[in-house]
């Protein structure tokens, strides 16, 4: 495993050490079973199969990672494989070349378009707006189907 | 029995595609998405491809959603040259699990015998009193052979934005509006719609 310091945010002043957070990584040519506990980043590209637990921190699973645990984290990114679910206190990324099967718990997600999913997804959620239906679904019904369908008039309706 | 016309050997017509990624509102979504704002535990599964805007507005509607992108799956077992049947192993849900299925035009990429299979695996899976929505293209699919597939893009006041997704490829399959109401027959209509852009939208209850 390697530990390498990284900037926590590219803007903020190279002299303040607070803006300087430790991330491990573990590697390619690694594989861990069992569980991973840990106060500090982690990326995998290796393999690992258990339970994470980086409460407060982030976890990365990078785009050669395979990962198959229950996850638990602040903020957790998959560019790489992972089956298991994810606990997140906040926000779950997505990458497009990610392959996920799972139960996502967070608070926000971000999904790239073409990732490879198959996913339960539960966010936390904001007040409700209600929806008024223009119509209501008990209202009408469509044409049988030995009936003309679509007529204009009647059930089915045309909108722009 | 329901028939189908597979479009084949004509090249993509850009026409076709400016005409029809214009965006529509979709009352058949408001609808749909209206129907579960009473439930306190509702579930949702989106069978289209995987959209990072219909993920989190679906989120913020419903309790659970479900994504399953059977599109890219269909494609990948076609890559790999597997029977077409073989794909439905991914909607591997528990009976009456969801409250309501979003098809998109997902009908219009299979033949007649793989809509029935689809069909009655959504007739499984959803829940008694559940909601099926489904879109299929409009007539001018006709003249056009595997024209692009396209995501559903929801944004805001339920106007869907038709998003190309140039990677997948499947063939396509016109229908006439009779033709999906028979083959949906193990569930009621209850609304439909024509939008301008020639895209119906259809909402079937299972009792």
């Amino acid at each position: 495993m390697r530990k390498i310091k990284s900037m926590k945010n590219d803007t903020s002043p190279p002299s303040v050490m607070d803006s300087m957070e430790e991330k491990t990584i573990i590697g390619e040519n690694i594989s861990i079973m069992g569980d991973v506990q840990g106060e500090e980043d982690l990326l995998i590209e290796g393999s690992v199969k258990g339970k994470i637990n980086l409460e407060k921190h982030h976890l990365t699973v990078g785009s050669k990672g395979q990962v198959e645990a229950e996850i638990q984290a602040e903020n957790v990114t998959i560019s790489g494989r992972l089956v298991g679910n994810i606990n997140a206190m906040g926000k779950v990324e997505i990458m497009k070349e990610a392959d996920f099967n799972g139960e996502i718990k967070a608070k926000r997600i971000s999904v790239e378009d073409g990732a490879y999913l198959k996913a339960v997804i539960e966010l936390e959620r904001g007040p409700q707006k209600k929806t008024e239906p223009a119509i209501r679904l008990s209202d009408h019904t469509v044409s049988k189907p030995d009936k003309e369908p679509f007529s204009p008039a009647g059930e089915t309706e045309k909108r722009k | 029995m329901a028939t189908s016309a597979i479009v084949t050997n004509r090249s993509l017509d850009n026409t076709y595609i400016e005409d029809f990624s214009a965006d529509y509102a979709s009352d058949a979504l408001r609808l749909f998405i209206a129907n579960f704002q009473q439930l306190q535990d509702s579930q949702v599964l989106d069978i289209g491809p995987v959209c990072g805007d219909n993920i989190n507005f679906l989120a913020q509607q419903v309790k659970r959603i479900y994504v399953c992108d059977m599109f890219t799956r269909l494609d990948r077992d076609k890559r790999k040259g597997l029977q077409s049947g073989r794909v439905w192993r991914h909607l591997d849900y528990p009976a009456e699990t969801f409250d309501g299925i979003l098809l998109w035009d997902l009908c219009d990429r299979l033949d007649d015998r793989e809509v029935g299979r689809l069909v009655d695996l959504c007739h499984t899976m959803i829940k008694q009193g559940g909601i099926l929505m489904l879109s299929a293209l409009g007539e001018q699919v006709k003249d056009v052979t595997q024209p692009v597939i396209n995501c559903f893009v929801i944004k805001d006041d339920f106007r869907l934005y038709l998003r190309p997704q140039p990677h997948l490829h499947l063939p396509l399959y016109g229908r006439q509006n009779r033709d999906v109401l028979s083959m949906l027959a193990p569930f009621r209509p209850v609304k439909s719609f024509t939008c301008r852009n020639g895209v119906r939208e259809f909402l079937f209850r299972r009792d």
